[in-house]
Parts: structure tokens; sequence; C-alpha cells
């Protein structure tokens, strides 16, 4: 649109120009017919004054010639008189008709004189008049000289106002050739202006074209806009809906549900919360949590408020779980067991509130309390017939009751090695059913894990010295005490190490270290020149009931437990175990890395869950 | 089933698997040692067992039980499962004849037992037993020589 105002903006102007030149050309034209016209004048002017100077000179001749006629013609009149007397004394001397005819004629002459006289009168007056005339003609003519002269001025002025208009007129001649130029290049920044135009309509029909499309889009969008509104207050029923769905899924929630805002208020619960705290929403609302919920413990002592997990989760921000032994006490004094769950609400990074979810899990604890149940009787009812089995073939082969010939004794053996396989697989069972039931209460304290080790070592001596492993043992200085839980520390030294001891063939090397890591963990390393494990079952290895192919050839003893429970321990304690092994290549053996934090695992959730 | 031995240590056996008694009988009496023995907390207190071995016998309570402890000459040592016959167990055991204040409750309590929990090893070594068998985890003659050395060094 700018585009176009500056180019008719240009026309405008180039036509103005053009007009002023032309009227410019006019006024020229006007003034040089003008200074024309007066030249003309001016000559027509000198051409008369010229004349009647002319006539003036001729009047003046005629005047000055009819006096000299006068005088002649006097002079004559004179010799005429003379002549006449002569005449008439000639007449009167020679005769008398004559003298008529002289007198006639004399008459005559006389008449003629006198009409001679009156015309010389005539003349004269004629003369006169004629002076007169000639003199008014001098004034006139010196009129008109002045005249003349003031007109030769004039024409001189104007003839300067000529040439000044001339020099004007140039100057506007050039002006005009400038214009001119100028309008030329007007002409031709017209004609780019034109041919820019010209683009210009083009693109402005392309715009109006896109114009066009933007119409159809337009209405288009006018239409989809109309769809989306419609959708929008559809959407927006439907939100309503789903909003009015998720708030009645939120009371309707099976575990109690209650959020408190950043400062603990409580903002909301559910009908699950309300019947389980014995308590209405309307109670609560607003009110300080820890109002709302007391925790008990086991003996009914208040958990104090630093430990209460919805203040853990405002002070910490992280999720957290109460106590495993957190009890609640309602109105009526009836108590239950509440397993809580506090998690922060989190927005843009910040808390801006917890939910906490809990419920009554006095069922649960009966289950557990029976699989632990199981568990204890079981590894009795178990344990008891291996016992006897293990018991009296131990005597048979001691001779206890006679000696026995080698066969029986081979065969005995094999019974008694077989049970003490079975007394093996029956305890590492009981000690991943204990993990995997959380029945394994992680109680860290400080632990000796040098000391640990080395009466971990010393269990396995019999059998290290039966191979005749070459055993060596090294716990750096700077490794103190850990914070670990001792009895499953031990559990996973001795499964490591027994299975160093299992997988190393007679003569085979053992090396058992223990460093410091870094600032925070500790490191342990056992490394033998046992069977390896094979390159593709080493994923699997710390899998439950999982063999590797290679020792199962050697009909070593073994649960596929062992390793199961080390990582199953090490990784909830906050550490690792991870191993090399050069792919089960002929006695190149294998060795694993433990590490384990210093100062143990930094607990939110006391019970220890094994993922299975 | 007993066989006096020149030392003349007594050790009461308190088991209630019948296989398992008699294989423990059978080993300790090899060993020289007396044996009294039986299945239950009551038995372990008949009157009627006196020294001469694993007869099953019955007592009717603890009192009893504890009167009959009383009463014996000489009683070395405690050999102590934990799963008995009847309602009370081993632990119940321990804790009323270490609280009872007789003449024998000085002497060492041995458990050996398959109830291997750590919950329940723990409060039997806080009720002041001196060691903790796990049955299926020991061999007999190593648990014998065991409270024969630990006997053997009490002594001197």
């Amino acid at each position: 649109m700018n585009k176009k105002n500056t180019i008719s903006a240009s026309d405008e102007i180039i036509s103005h120009l053009k007009v002023l030149a032309k009227e410019k050309e006019v006024v020229r034209r006007r003034l040089a017919v003008t200074a024309k016209k007066l030249a003309v004048t001016a000559k027509k002017l000198a051409a008369i004054a010229e004349e009647k100077e002319l006539v003036r000179r001729k009047l003046a001749a005629t005047a000055r010639e009819k006096e000299v006629v006068r005088r002649e013609l006097a002079v004559t009149a004179d010799k005429l008189a003379v002549t006449a007397e002569q005449l008439a004394a000639t007449a009167r001397e020679k005769e008398s008709a004559r003298r008529r005819k002289l007198a006639a004629t004399a008459e005559k002459l006389a008449a003629t004189a006198e009409e001679l006289a009156a015309t010389a009168r005539e003349k004269e007056s004629v003369r006169r008049k004629l002076a007169v005339t000639a003199a008014k003609l001098a004034v006139t003519a010196e009129k008109l000289a002045v005249t003349a002269e003031k007109l030769a001025a004039t024409a001189e002025k104007l003839a300067a106002t000529a040439k000044e208009k001339e020099s004007v007129r140039r100057k506007l001649a050039v002006t005009a050739e400038k214009l001119a130029a100028t309008a030329e290049e007007k002409e031709l920044v017209r004609r780019k202006l034109a041919v820019i135009a010209g683009e210009l309509a083009l693109t402005a029909k392309e715009k109006e074209v896109v114009r066009r499309k933007l119409a159809v889009t337009a209405a288009k969008l006018k239409r989809s806009y109309e769809t989306l509104e419609k959708k929008v207050l559809e959407r927006t029923k439907s939100l309503e809906m789903a909003r009015a769905k998720e708030e009645a899924i939120l009371l309707s929630i099976g575990d109690g549900l209650l959020a408190t805002d950043e400062k603990g208020n409580i903002i909301f619960i559910n009908k699950t919360a309300e019947k389980l705290l014995g308590k209405k929403s309307k109670e609560v609302v607003k009110k300080k949590f820890s109002d709302v919920i007391p925790l008990e413990d086991e003996k009914g002592a208040l958990i104090p408020l630093e430990k209460h997990p919805v203040n853990m989760v405002l002070v910490t921000g992280a999720t957290t779980a109460a106590l495993p032994t957190a009890y609640y006490k309602r109105k009526d004094e009836k108590r239950f067991p509440m397993a809580v769950m506090a998690t922060p609400v989190i927005l843009n990074g910040k808390v801006i509130g917890t939910i906490k979810v809990f419920r009554d899990i006095t069922y649960e604890r009966e289950i557990d309390k029976a699989k632990t149940e199981f568990v204890s009787l079981a590894s009795h009812q178990l344990r008891t017939p291996l016992s006897t089995v293990n018991w009296y073939a131990e005597m048979l082969l001691a001779g206890d009751v006679g000696e026995l010939n080698e066969k029986q004794k081979k065969y005995l053996d094999e019974v008694y090695r077989s049970n003490q396989r079975m007394v093996e697989l029956v305890n590492a069972l009981l000690d991943v059913a204990s993990l995997e039931l959380g029945t394994f209460v992680i109680e860290p304290e400080l632990t000796d894990i040098c000391k640990l080790t080395k009466h971990a070592i010393r269990e396995q001596k019999p059998q290290i010295d039966a191979k005749k492993i070459r055993f060596s043992f090294s716990c750096g200085k700077s490794v103190s005490r850990i914070q670990a839980d001792p009895k499953l520390l031990r559990m996973v030294i001795q499964n490591i190490l027994s299975n160093a001891v299992k997988y190393t063939p007679e003569g085979g090397k053992i090396g058992f270290s223990i460093t410091v890591a870094d600032k925070k963990n500790v490191l342990m390393k056992i490394s033998d020149t046992g069977y390896g494990i094979p390159k593709n079952q080493q994923d699997k290895i710390f899998t439950k009931l999982f063999r590797a192919d290679n020792v199962r050839d050697k009909d070593t003893d073994g649960t596929g437990l062992g390793l199961y429970i080390v990582r199953s321990i090490v990784e909830n304690s906050g550490g690792k175990v991870w191993f090399k092994s050069l792919g089960g290549e002929e006695n190149k053996g294998t060795t694993f890395f433990v590490t384990l934090p210093l100062k143990g695992k930094e607990k939110t959730v006391k019970v220890v869950r094994i993922n299975k | 089933m007993t066989k006096k031995n020149t030392d003349g240590r007594t050790i009461l056996v308190i088991e209630d698997e019948r296989p398992l008694l008699e294989a423990i009988n059978a080993k300790l009496v090899k060993n020289g040692f007396d044996v009294i023995a039986a299945r239950s907390v009551e038995q372990a207190f008949d009157a009627k067992l006196g020294k001469n071995g694993s007869k099953v016998m019955t007592i009717q309570s603890i009192e009893e039980a504890l009167n009959y402890i009383e009463s014996l000459e000489r009683v070395d040592a405690v050999w102590l499962d934990h799963h008995l016959l009847g309602e009370e167990n081993g632990l119940d055991f321990v804790k009323k004849f270490k609280a009872n204040g007789g003449r024998w409750n000085k002497i060492p309590v041995f458990v050996v037992s398959n109830a291997a929990s750590p919950k329940t090893v723990q409060s039997y070594i806080r009720a002041g037993v001196s060691t903790y068998y796990v049955k299926s985890d020991h061999r007999l003659d190593k648990i014998v020589k065991d409270i024969a050395f630990f006997l053997d060094r009490q002594r001197s």
C-alpha cells in the first residue's frame, strides 16, 4: 500500500512540475511576444518620428522654396511692375488699343498679381500655417523625439527587460531543460516506478490471489473456529466431567488419601481416609496434619514430629514411608497398624504440598506374620530330617556301629554329600525367602569388615586346604569399620568366597582384598583362577537358581542362589556388585567386585524388600 | 543306653525328635557322657528318669522340672533343642532355668537346633546360653567334641 502511495505522489509531483514548466513556457512566450510587440511599436514609433521629421523637413524645404518662390515672385512682381510701368509707359507711349489690352492685361495682371498676392498671402498663411504646423510639428516632433527617446528608453528598458526576460527565459529554458531533464529522469524514475508499479501490481495481484486464498482460509478458519468453539465447549464439558470423575476417583480410592499444602495444612482427604481416621473431611481440612494423624509406635508412644513422614517430605522433599511399626489410634481408641507413604507434590521444582497415602495394614501384618512363621517353621521342618540323615550317615561313616567296607563307605559318602548339598540348598532358599519376605530387617551397625572377612575365610579353611589353594588376603590399613548389618555382610562375603573356593580347581589361586575405593565406598575384590563364567551366560549369573553350564559339568556343589542373595543384599545396602571373567576359557578365572557405602544406606524406607 | 565313664560328666539332653535324640544319646554315650534324655521340658525333669538315660518320661509342671534338676546328684551341661513337644520351647526352659537361682543354673546350656533365625539365636544368646548350633550345619561329632572341650576347659 505504501509503494502505491509513493508512486501516485511522485506522479503528482511530475505532473505538477510539467504544468509548472508549461506555464513558465507560456509566460516566456508571452514575454517574448510582448517584447517583440514592444520592439515593433518602438520601431513604428521611430519610423513615425522619422516620417514626421521628413515631413517637417519637407515642409521646411517647401517653406523655403515658397519663400524663394515668393521672393522670386516678389522680384518678378517688381520686375513685372517695372515691366508693367515700362509697358504702361510703352503702352502709353505706344498705343491706345493696346493700352486697353495692356490695361486689361494689366488689370489681369493686377488680378493675377492680386491673385498671386492672394495666393502668396494664402501661401504665406499657408506658410505661416505651415510654419505653425511646422512649429507644431517640430514641437510634436520634439515631443515625438522625446516620446521616441522615451520610447527608445522604454524600448531599451524593454529590450533590457526583454534581455532579462530573455536571460530569465533562458534560465527558464535551462530550468525548463533541467526540468525537462529532471522530468526525463522523473520519467525514467516514473517508468521504473511504473515497472515497479507493474511489479507491485503483479505482486498486488498475487497478493490479491493470496488475499483471496486467505479469505478462503479465513472462511475455513472461521468455520474451524466455530467447530473448535463447539469442540471446546464439548471438551470443557467433558473436562468438567473428567474433573468430577477424577474427584470422584480421588474420593473413592480404597486407600486413605490426604493432601496438605506446603505448610502441612490439610487441604483434602478422601472417603477412605475419613473412615480410617474416624474424622470427617470438614473437621480436618485446614488443620495441621500432625494434629489430625498423630502416629504411635508399637508401644503406643507418640512418634515425634520430625519422624512423621509428612514432615520428612516437607523437610527433605523426598518420598518417605513411615516406620514399619506406625500405629494410628482412632477416637474410639481402636488402634491399627498404618502403612504410610508420603510423597511431595512438586510444581516447577518446588514442593507445594504433600500427598499421603495410608491404609490399615492389620491384614497384611497378619499375612506377614504367617509368612514369617511359615519360613521359620519350614526351616525347622526341612532341616530336621536332613539333620537326621546327616548325623546317622556321619556315625555310620565314622564306624560308630561297626566298620564299613569300601563300597559301603563310598555309597554312604554319596548320600552324605548329597544331603549336605540339600542342606545348603535349604539354607539358601530360606535366606532368599527371608530376604524376599522382608523379614530380614537391616540392622546396620559399625562393623569391622576385615575381621568379619577373616572369620569367613577361617570357616572355609578346610575346603581351601583340601584343594591346596594358595590363598592371599589383604585388608587396607585405611579400611575402617563400616556401617553395615554384620549378618548380611557375612552372607555376602561367605557366598562370594565359597564360590571362589568351589569353582577353583585344585592348586589354584584365590586373592581377596579389601580397600577403600573412594571417600564413600569400600571395595572388595575376590579373584580366582577358576573355571570362569561362560560369556553367553554372564548376563544370567545373578539370576535366581541359575548355574552356569561349565560348573554344572564339573559336578561341583552349588544352589544357584548365592549370587542372587549377594546381589540382593548388596544392592539393598546401596552398593554394587559386578565381575570380570574371561568367558569360560579354562582356568582363566573370575574376579568379583563388591562396593559398599562406608556410611551404609541412606534409608527412607526401613523395611527392605527385595525385587523379585 | 548309659555307659558309665570314669569322667562322669552328666548331660541333660532335651530333644523332641526321637531319631535325633537317639543319635545324640548314642554319640554322647560313645564319648563317655552320662546322658539324661528328654523330649519335652516336662520330661527333662521327670524324677524317675534319674541317670538312666533316654527313657521317655513325663512331668507335670515346670516347677516339678526345676525341682527335679535340683534333686539331681550331678549335671554338667544341658543339650537343648528349640522346638519341643508341648506348649513351651527351649527358650522358655532356658529362661526359667536361669531364673530359678537353683544350684545347677550356672551349668552351660548348648542349644542345638534347626531354628536358625537370627532373632531366635540372639534371644538364646541373650538368655545366657553358651553356644548355639544349627543342627543341619554341624556334624554331630563336632558338637560333642566342642562340648567336651568346653567342659574340660571349665574344669581346669
